[in-house]
């Protein structure tokens, strides 16, 4: 009777998701038609705007991702803008080199807007948000000075001649045609990445990087492939450019037009594809509504910015997003389905015992961990308990990587685990969940959990650019998944809501739903039955001890002695950063020390 | 089919002239629609916004006349807001959206040099003063005109008076980074070369550099007789006069007609230190060795003083230019009618149009107009009502 | 030329380690990095000609309403573009936020003011030649700013409670500090010296809306460069970078000197991210 039901909760999520897809489409199949129509109803000017529009759109579509999804802050991408204008410009010219085919030229150009997105981008690796952003303004300062000097072959202040395209792409509503296609290519594309888990991996680095890295997501591999798409799209976007305006010059290469790009993101908000691309055509065309205007328009691109990010963060597709707006019911329980587990994590792995052989480490003058000796079995709930400050937290970050001891050895099965790797901890399937929970709020709880399983994907992430099978097949796979862990947990009923709705018990559920993702031979769970109320206490114990009897090794850092006496095989007390008590609940509960340091009473 | 635009402008007088504007003539004809893409904001926009001035005077003056051949002038701006991507958009507009008959402008090179390959494919003749020396082409832009001077020309009456005149032979050439002062810069230097001068110094400098004295330190360590400095920016300008008068160092300046505008003057730390500045300006609009303005400018200029139109922080020639400009336009039309290939074979054939500017010529090979001796150099510091005395040494 | 480079240089580089300074104030009080700092640099020689030069009022007056016009920028800052994102956990609002406010007060000083550089007065009236009030009144100003602040951190109660407040807000709050009222007040600090930076050198780089995106980006690099937090790191690096500044103006001219300063800094900052004086940061799991 049950699993019936439980079989036919992920089909029929299947149906629903292939509706929302529909209804998702919807407004981009909307524009796609009325750009192709637009010949017959705007005249030769609008023309041109949706012309720039197009092109702006291209360069806008690759940096959404750097920008909207990956959260960098990279305001100067003009400088790839003047790159790629200037490189197609002066290939087809013949100055330097003979003179070349226009659409080779724009390929040779994409190739070196990648290599100089990645040089622009790699500082993010290291730099803070405000560093980061300053070293982009100061880039896109670089190449206009660049280009003005190197006079022999970009003619310096007197610039160089755009490149014409052959026919039919050479009169206007060609070359309309023309770049209205790339347009739309690269929406396709972006729309893709968005939808796999490398764009979900993105908005996990941007509002949750320490979840991320406990997923096994590594920023600089995901960060590299992004600025590399992102600069290639933005030198062909130059390119595009230079056609348009016959003529380029350093001087039309303004930050203006970078804070443009900038803005029209932000406008439309991070983590949409289909905000930025109604943010980019308004900003195009806003300015040639009224004359008057035209001055102001940066300023108003300014007020308009500060509008949204202090109001409407979330920008045009906060607004566009009805179906977040549906209220949810007000009393919802979480009814964990344990007997799913088994299913969800398949046969117990052969690992051995995660072993903590007195560990010590201190922060500056403060012992925080002191000789710590800690066992974890396979099959096994283990509680850690203690006083604040006695070490739990640290013990876990330890344990999954993020600090290293100074004394002492982690093992698993015998072999020691490398130090400072968090991001590796998934592969050796470590999973945890976090003391607050780190969960994209602007995501939805799926997406959120399938998040979990990044690692576990074959697609690269050119084929989920262009959507190839094995995208397709690990997006059903991650899918269908993330909808069984979320129904082992008892949430499959909040799966399209935006998780920054729920409550905080369903967001600490979530977090477990999304370390499940991983089939984790060991899960570090960091006080989860903070906040909760005494039947959802009741109902995480079943949970935890259900996923220790499917061969996992649990280790649960916790305040509340019953959940722990109730569900624990072993407990092991900390003070003051070294072992109080250690042995099973029995013994613990009755041990003097403990009572008096910890239990009371 | 669309909105028709209006750029309404700051200046008091721009306010009257466009109030005599807002109403077409009540006959049935239907008005002459002139493009006109002026950069009026941005920061390239002080010449924009003086030929303005003259641009609306003339239009005004025309209209109270009857018009052209009773149809009343139009003029349909678009500020290009010193950027090529809107003068393109604007020029877009104009010719597909507006249809209008021809275009004047626009005033800043960068942005002409975007337009012209526009305005060509959609076959509308077009007049502009910018200065840089590839913007006409009778080949390739059969309908684009320029009615001012070149690059060339303006370079070549500076060099010959620092050479010929002043009779200095090594020389400085200096510039900003800007699209202008690096063109400017590498046309000039050649030039000089080729006339057996000794080009001891040259370079482009950040115009927001507040410190020019290394770079005057090192045009006096290298023999340096005369300073030609090229830019449109007054505060770089006027920090070479500045730091050449706290040197104390007694060289000629011999450059760009900015030297001698208004902006430059207000930023000077002693009104003595313009003496020796000598800036390019245009004989017909200068004093003559007489101390008197020729007749056409005189009227001129009492027109504008009773159009209340204010030269002080501008020059006479922008005004100037702007004036003649949409009346060679009306002269056309008037001759021969308002299509684009009768404009475009009046124009060709135009020889010797009396503006205040200058004398318009232009053959079916030249289509640069303006003639080479009226390009002059002028002594900055006897500004007086936007016009100047021929610098000393000048013949007639 | 040694002389005139090395003058200049340290005259520009007081201006950059005012800003810098301005950074660091802002900073402190709000752990956040604002973009308005540049153009609390423009504002201060922009009001200064308005008021002194437009107007006509006495040097000493036009000095106070230019530090109070900073003050109060400072506090709009902190009230409109800070304080409402300090609350969101999303870290990246506040670079939008103040970016936002930045680009429109320089939008429309642009418009109103104009695009040309106008000339700022003189202040003194005293000959020019030899050591120029240009060039001593932005190292005056440094002087005075580095003194009050080292006075008032470590002999008043106001300065004890910014220290605090930079050191670690909970602690600081749960002593009862007054949180919310002190980082405005940092900030109107903050702001004045902001202007202080524009009215000082406002002979010297005239009063140009265009300085604002300059001194945005040659303020910050003494804070990156001397290490967040540090006023004498800002000092002694904006001191740095405008002598290396004029030299490379010098040495290579002005296309190239704007490439190796920006070459150098990020160089420096890929090596060293927390600043050649600062400490490495500490997670927060």
């Amino acid at each position: 009777m049950e699993m019936p039901a439980a079989q036919l909760q992920p089909s029929r999520a299947n149906v629903l998701g292939s509706a929302c897809a529909w209804s998702a489409a919807l407004p981009f199949l909307a524009l796609l038609a009325l750009g192709i129509a637009f010949p017959l109803f705007g005249g030769g000017y609008w023309g041109l705007i949706a012309t720039r529009a197009c092109v702006y759109w291209v360069l806008v579509s690759g940096l959404n991702l750097v920008v909207g999804f990956a959260g960098q802050i990279a305001i100067g991408w003009v400088a790839l803008l003047t790159l790629g204008a200037y490189t197609t410009s002066v290939l087809t010219a013949g100055n330097v080199t003979p003179a070349l085919p226009p659409y080779l030229a724009l390929v040779i150009a994409a190739v070196i807007g990648g290599v100089f997105g990645l040089i622009l981008g790699l500082p993010a690796l290291r730099l803070r948000t405000f560093y980061f952003a300053i070293t982009t303004v100061g880039f896109a300062t670089i190449v206009t000075q660049v280009a003005l000097a190197w006079q022999s072959v970009t003619g310096g202040g007197v610039g160089v001649a755009g490149p014409i395209f052959p026919p039919p792409f050479s009169s206007p509503w060609g070359f309309y045609y023309f770049c209205f296609g790339l347009a739309a290519i690269c929406t396709w594309m972006t729309a893709n990445v968005a939808a796999s888990r490398f764009g979900r991996a993105l908005t996990a680095i941007r509002d949750a990087e320490v979840a991320a890295e406990a997923s096994g997501i590594s920023k600089p591999a995901l960060l590299a492939a992004v600025f590399v798409f992102s600069g290639a799209v933005a030198a062909v976007a130059g390119g595009l450019f230079a056609s348009l305006q016959s003529y380029i010059t350093p001087d039309a290469f303004t930050l203006d037009l970078s804070v443009l790009f900038f803005i029209a993101i932000l406008i439309g908000g991070r983590g949409s594809i289909l905000g930025p691309l109604l943010g980019t055509i308004l900003l195009t065309v806003l300015p040639e509504f009224a004359a008057p205007l035209v001055a102001w328009s940066t300023f108003l691109y300014a007020a308009l910015l500060l509008v949204i990010v202090l109001a409407i963060p979330g920008g045009i597709a906060e607004i566009l997003d009805f179906k977040n707006r549906r209220p949810l019911e007000s009393h919802r329980a979480i009814i964990p389905r344990p007997e799913l587990l088994a299913r969800l994590l398949g046969s117990p792995p052969d690992a051995g015992a995660l072993t903590l052989e007195q560990v010590a480490l201190s922060f500056g003058g403060v012992q925080a961990i002191d000789g710590l000796d800690l066992e974890i079995r396979p099959g096994q709930v283990h509680g850690l308990i203690g006083p604040n400050g006695s070490g739990k937290t640290t013990t876990l970050n330890v344990i999954s990587g993020y600090y290293a001891p100074q004394r002492g050895k982690v093992s698993l099965n015998g072999a020691a685990l490398p130090l400072f790797s968090r991001h590796r901890r998934a592969h050796m399937r470590i999973a945890r969940t976090f003391q607050t929970p780190r969960i994209v709020g602007a995501a939805s709880v799926l997406e959120n959990v399938m998040i979990g399983g990044t690692i576990d994907g074959a697609a690269t992430f050119v084929e989920s650019l262009l959507s190839l099978p094995r995208h397709r097949r690990d997006e059903a796979m991650l899918h269908d998944t993330a909808m069984l862990a979320l129904t082992a947990v008892g949430l499959e009923r909040l799966a399209p809501v935006r998780a920054d709705r729920l409550q905080h018990s369903e967001l600490r559920f979530t977090e477990i739903a999304r370390a499940l993702m991983l089939r984790p031979a060991f899960l570090l769970l960091d006080e989860p039955a903070a906040g909760l109320s005494a039947e959802e206490i009741a109902r995480l114990g079943a949970l935890l001890v259900a996923i220790a009897r499917a061969g996992t090794g649990v280790l649960v850092v916790e305040h509340h002695p019953d959940l722990i006496f109730d569900i624990c095989h072993r407990v092991t007390v900390l003070n003051l950063g070294r072992t109080l008590a250690a042995g099973t609940p029995d013994e613990i509960r009755s041990h003097r020390e403990v009572v008096n340091a910890y239990l009371g009473g | 089919m669309w909105m028709t635009r209006r750029q309404m402008l700051a200046s008091a007088s721009a306010a009257t002239i466009a109030g005599g504007l807002a109403k077409p003539a009540i006959a049935a004809n239907e008005p002459i629609l002139i493009g006109y893409l002026p950069a009026l904001t941005g920061p390239s926009s002080s010449t924009g916004i003086g030929i303005n001035r003259g641009i609306q005077l003339a239009v005004q003056e025309i209209n109270a006349a009857g018009g052209v051949n009773g149809r009343q002038l139009e003029l349909i701006t678009r500020d290009t807001q010193s950027d090529p991507t809107k003068a393109v958009n604007g020029a877009a507009e104009l010719t597909r959206g507006q249809k209008v008959s021809v275009v004047f402008g626009p005033v800043n090179s960068g942005e002409s040099l975007a337009v012209v390959p526009l305005l060509a494919r959609t076959n509308t003749p077009q007049v502009h003063p910018c200065w840089v020396d590839s913007l006409t082409d009778p080949q390739k832009y059969p309908m684009c005109f320029r009615n001012a001077p070149t690059n060339q020309q303006i370079g070549g009456a500076a060099n010959r008076y620092v050479l010929d005149v002043l009779k200095r032979k090594k020389v400085a050439v200096i510039s900003d980074t800007t699209g202008y002062g690096t063109a400017s810069v590498n046309a000039y230097v050649p030039m000089l070369k080729a006339n057996d001068a000794d080009v001891v110094y040259q370079g482009n400098v950040d115009a927001a550099d507040p410190d020019l004295k290394p770079e005057l330190l090192r045009m006096q360590s290298a023999g340096a007789e005369a300073i030609m400095p090229w830019s449109v920016n007054a505060g770089f300008l006027s920090r070479i006069i500045n730091t050449r008068g706290d040197m104390g160092w007694d060289v000629p300046i011999v450059g760009q007609t900015t030297l001698g505008s208004g902006q430059t003057k207000a930023l000077l730390e002693k009104p003595d230190y313009w003496a020796k500045v000598y800036p390019n300006n245009f004989r017909n609009v200068c004093y003559a060795p007489g101390g008197k303005l020729s007749d056409r400018t005189g009227a001129f200029l009492d027109r504008l003083k009773s159009a209340k139109i204010d030269l002080g922080d501008t020059l006479l020639w922008w005004v100037a230019l702007g004036y003649d400009s949409p009346r060679m336009i009306a002269e056309a039309m008037k001759n021969v009618g308002p299509e684009p290939a009768q404009i475009v074979g009046f124009l060709n054939k135009l020889k010797g149009f009396p503006g205040v500017y200058g004398d318009i010529s232009f053959t079916p090979e030249q289509h640069n107009g303006y003639p080479d001796d009226e390009v002059v150099m002028v002594e900055a510091n006897s500004l007086k009502d936007g016009a100047f005395n021929l610098a000393p040494g000048y013949s007639a | 030329m040694i002389e005139s480079i090395v003058s200049t240089g340290v005259a520009i580089g007081c201006i950059y380690a005012l800003i810098g300074i301005t950074y660091t104030v802002m900073f402190s009080a709000s752990r956040v990095f604002s973009f308005t700092a540049g153009t609390l640099g423009m504002l201060g020689g922009v009001l200064g000609a308005l008021f002194i030069a437009h107007f006509g009022l006495p040097v000493a007056a036009g000095l106070v309403l230019v530090l109070a016009a900073g003050a109060s920028f400072g506090i709009v800052t902190e009230i409109v573009a800070v304080r409402p994102v300090l609350r969101s956990l999303d870290q990246h609002l506040y670079v939008l936020s103040t970016l936002a406010l930045a680009l429109m007060v320089q939008q429309f000083t642009a418009i109103e003011w104009g695009t040309d550089a106008r000339p700022f007065p003189r202040l003194f009236d005293i000959d020019r030649g030899g050591f120029d009030q240009q060039l001593w009144l932005p190292m005056l100003a440094c002087i005075v700013v580095i003194v009050g602040l080292e006075l008032l951190y470590r002999y008043t109660l106001m300065g004890h409670a910014f220290l605090a407040i930079a050191e670690d807000t909970y602690a600081a709050r749960a002593l009862g500090l007054p949180e919310r009222r002190l980082r405005l007040t940092s900030y109107a600090l903050a702001g004045a010296i902001g202007a202080l930076a524009g009215f000082a050198g406002g002979e010297m780089l005239l009063a140009f809306f265009g300085n604002a995106p300059l001194l945005t980006f040659y303020g910050f690099i003494p804070v990156a460069l001397g290490g967040m937090g540090s006023n004498r790191g800002a000092a002694v690096a904006g001191l740095l970078l405008g002598l290396f500044q004029q030299a490379a103006n010098f040495l290579v001219g002005g296309i190239f000197a704007s490439v190796a300063v920006f070459t150098v800094f990020i160089l420096v900052l890929l090596v060293r991210p927390e600043g050649l004086a600062g400490a490495s940061l500490q997670r927060r799991v």
